[in-house]
């Protein structure tokens, strides 16, 4: 196995960073947004829904660019920053966060919204008559039930995230340590001609995807079968 | 792969990004792509002139760099391809004066297919090129002067139709390289490095068939108390980095264009 | 009491219930046809539905008050789904743990405590550390009835409860469900479109119709109306209550209380706790001077309290027994006038055959 250099190593460690962060944020974000579109009869579900998925068909450019504005010096945000006497958040690890959880979210999102809309709602009616107020019923009904969509969501979106180029190179700026992660460091040595350092990262990259989703069905099998029907 | 001595070097890069903040001593240098091999050679003799400070190195097309530093990008020196770049961010307070040129480059005709260094513009439009390389004339300045010559020479409407793009100057030699496109024009300073110098030679395009490719740079606003950089700007002055600049083709200012 | 007037809209479907008063206390089966809003009442009861409108109290309590409502969780209901509802991470006893963990800290019931005593009560003392998804549709319910009584209700609703099961299971579970109530003395709130399941249950009955509450009898009265929604092709029915008596006679036993004696024949096996004789109307003939050398073994002194024309050449006769118990018996209008029966004549009734329900 030949070594990594430095900067390499430096861009895997800010990719798990970056991959890590969002989903962790995603989870916490989504879990109650997924229940709402889930339930929700409300006319606002469909826009919500509509506008959560979006970036699943949006060039990822685009993303990249409405947030360097937004989040930039002159921006919505990244100017209210300024003039907080903050630093803006375009071409920081935080800017690139939020592109990723953004970028990420639909990933996140459906499986737990289907994971949701699946369960019985006559189970919940049962946990609420013993006596289970409704966080109660959240976190010993719902979600020991959502398992394999909880799994689905993790193992997505860490592995989207982890595959993300196109948010993190309009908004990121390569700045090593900070927004270089392995995708944007593969194709700046491509650039370079160091074709041998971009197939060790490239195969990194490749290696850890098909891992992770092998072990993704493998454990997906296993958490399914007690709750497969009679 | 020994394990240990790369976790532990994986453990302290890890914590010294955790902190995210620029050491005082540490200068972001945005350098335009054609600079590439140049200061991959430069930046080690700077480091070793000048223990206590650092360069992290950041390439890309200098229209990319001046549309990031306009939004306020974390760099804190700017080596642009184009004097019009640096120009253009001091007058909107992005940079500091004064903007300095630090070198004239050259454009050249190069393959990894064939031997460039017989051949002439003219010979593009023949049927064995079918698609040749520029760097994206809008906002790459060695794309630019690649039209200029090109519009000079009559031969720009002839192979208008088998251009292909490259990001920067460095993207473009990138593709040639790997025979995306059979041929192209880069940077002299490109060409001469060893890697694409074995594939095969090029051919000098005359240096009055485009404007001239003024270099030049300026710290940053971002930069302005950034001791590194400022230092870094001295450093290209010196008799060493400027022999390494003249190896790589470049022109220096005060001298004369071969 | 129970005591409300409630409303809500499903989809397509309005429940209204109007004004409803009764005891809780004893089983009250909601009955109707399908579709005629009794899961629709049930569930506005407990509170499961926003949408549920009007006012409700529970034994002096507030559930219910025009769009306020007590949320479910604080109403101390226990609930049997038609389906049983069992939570299918959890094993059996996990089940059971969910419903314990949940009961406020002071509620003592000497009938139902710990989990293993209660998993026996209910009959799945062995499966209590089995997946629930492994059981049969009988254990399943037993657990969630289990479930249900171990939360330490006031009030039990079962949501046609049987429906989904064989007949056998059918008949322990009924027979489970019968002794838990007497025993618990928890009022319980039963669904069921089935007449029998009402006649072996109900204390009252409330009829139910098009979302509305049409009528609520005491079960003795429900069935003393001949065109009672609880009989179907088989005729009226009559349940006469008792219990099962000590008996000289071989190969007989006895049924019914001090002023009450029926003789049936035995089937090896029978439930000593049996409270409830079923007696089909056209199995009862009138007889007007006391009945000799007949074969039939029960002949009961009764005073006549009503003659009801049914169909063509039918009567039903409904008759009070010694005891006040009510006992229809269907004859030809023939009969009926050649032996000139009129309301408040004594006569005797034969009962051809009767079948204890246990």
């Amino acid at each position: 196995m030949t070594t990594l250099t430095p900067g390499e190593w430096q861009a895997i460690w800010l990719t798990a960073k970056l991959a890590g962060l969002t989903t962790l944020i995603l989870l916490i974000v989504s879990a109650p947004l997924a229940w709402w579109l889930a339930h929700s009869t409300s006319r606002l579900a469909n826009p919500v829904a509509a506008l959560v998925s979006l970036p699943l068909v949006l060039p990822p450019t685009v993303i990249g660019f409405y947030l360097l504005i937004v989040l930039g010096p002159q921006g919505a945000v990244g100017g209210t920053l300024e003039d907080l006497g903050l630093h803006h958040l375009a071409f920081s690890f935080w800017g690139i966060l939020i592109g990723s959880v953004i970028y990420s979210m639909p990933f996140t999102v459906q499986p737990l919204r289907e994971a949701f809309a699946t369960i019985d709602s006559r189970l919940l009616d049962a946990a609420a008559t013993l006596r289970a107020g409704a966080l109660d019923r959240f976190f010993n009904l719902v979600l020991p039930l959502s398992r394999s969509g909880i799994l689905t969501a993790v193992v997505i979106t860490f592995a989207h995230t982890v595959g993300e180029f196109g948010v993190i190179a309009m908004l990121g700026g390569s700045i090593p340590g900070e927004t270089r992660v392995v995708s944007i460091a593969i194709y700046d040595l491509t650039q370079a001609l160091e074709y041998g350092a971009a197939h060790r990262l490239s195969a990194i990259l490749l290696g850890f995807s098909f891992v992770t989703l092998l072990l993704f069905y493998a454990i997906n099998q296993r958490v399914m079968s007690p709750l497969k029907p009679r | 792969m020994k394990i240990g001595t790369h976790w532990l070097s994986a453990t302290a890069i890890a914590l010294s990004t955790l902190t995210a903040v620029a050491h005082a001593d540490t200068a972001r240098v945005a350098a335009a792509a054609d600079l590439r091999y140049a200061f991959s050679e430069i930046q080690p003799l700077f480091e070793k002139a000048h223990p206590d400070h650092k360069l992290e190195l950041i390439l890309g097309s200098s229209g990319k760099f001046m549309q990031q530093l306009e939004n306020g990008a974390p760099f804190d020196i700017f080596f642009s391809a184009d004097v019009n770049f640096p120009n253009k961010l001091v007058a909107s307070g992005k940079a500091q004066a004064p903007v300095t040129t630090y070198a004239f480059g050259r454009i050249v005709l190069w393959s990894a297919k064939v031997d460039a260094t017989q051949l002439t513009l003219k010979d593009l439009d023949k049927l064995e090129f079918r698609k040749i390389a520029i760097a994206a004339p809008d906002h790459a300045p060695y794309g630019a002067r690649a039209k200029e010559a090109l519009e000079h020479s009559g031969m720009w409407s002839k192979v208008q139709g088998k251009l292909v793009f490259g990001e920067n100057i460095s993207h473009t030699a990138q593709l040639i390289y790997k025979q995306a496109a059979e041929i192209g024009i880069i940077a002299l300073s490109l060409a001469v490095n060893e890697a694409l110098k074995s594939k095969a030679g090029y051919y000098l395009i005359p240096a009055d068939f485009h404007q001239p490719l003024e270099q030049a740079y300026a710290v940053t606003s971002y930069g302005k108390n950034n001791a590194a950089a400022k230092a870094f700007a001295r450093f290209m002055t010196t008799p060493e980095a400027r022999q390494v600049m003249t190896r790589y083709g470049f022109v220096l200012p005060g001298e004369t264009p071969q | 009491m129970i005591e409300g007037n409630l409303t809500l809209t499903k989809g397509n479907f309005e429940l209204q219930s109007g004004t409803f008063a009764f005891p809780a206390k004893g089983v009250s089966v909601l009955f109707g046809r399908s579709g005629c809003g009794k899961s629709t009442l049930l569930r506005a009861i407990t509170g499961l539905d926003a949408g549920t409108r009007g006012h409700l109290s529970f034994k002096g309590q507030r559930w219910q008050d025009a769009a306020w409502h007590l949320p479910v969780p604080q109403r101390d209901i226990g609930f049997v789904f038609q389906d049983a509802a069992l939570f299918p991470h959890l094993s059996v006893r996990g089940n059971l743990a969910f419903a314990a963990r949940r009961v406020p800290s002071g509620r003592a019931d000497d009938a139902i405590d710990s989990i293993a005593s209660t998993a026996s009560r209910v009959g799945v003392a062995d499966l209590l550390d089995q997946s629930v998804t492994t059981l049969s549709g009988g254990q399943r319910q037993r657990v969630a009835i289990g479930r249900a009584l171990l939360s330490r209700p006031r009030l039990l609703c079962m949501d046609e409860p049987l429906s989904a099961l064989d007949w056998r299971a059918k008949a322990e579970l009924l027979a489970l469900i019968d002794t838990l109530a007497r025993e618990t003395c928890i009022p319980v709130l039963f669904i069921t479109h089935s007449p029998l399941e009402v006649e072996r249950l109900a204390d009252r009955v409330i009829f139910m119709a098009d979302g509305r509450i049409e009528r609520i009898d005491s079960l003795p009265d429900a069935l003393a109306r001949p065109d009672s929604p609880l009989f179907d092709e088989e005729g009226p029915v009559s349940v006469l209550q008792g219990s099962l008596q000590a008996s000289d006679e071989p190969g007989l036993a006895a049924f019914g209380n001090d002023t009450l004696r029926l003789r049936l024949s035995l089937a090896a096996g029978a439930t000593p706790s049996a409270t409830r004789l079923r007696v089909l109307a056209r199995d009862v003939s009138l007889d007007t001077v006391q009945p000799q050398c007949v074969s039939i073994l029960n002949q009961l002194p009764i005073t006549i309290t009503a003659l009801h024309n049914t169909g063509q050449d039918r009567v039903t006769v409904v008759c009070h027994l010694a005891d006040g118990q009510p006992l229809m018996a269907e004859i030809t209008r023939y009969s009926c006038q050649a032996l000139a029966l009129t309301r408040g004549m004594r006569a005797f009734a034969l009962i051809k055959s009767v079948a204890l329900m246990e």
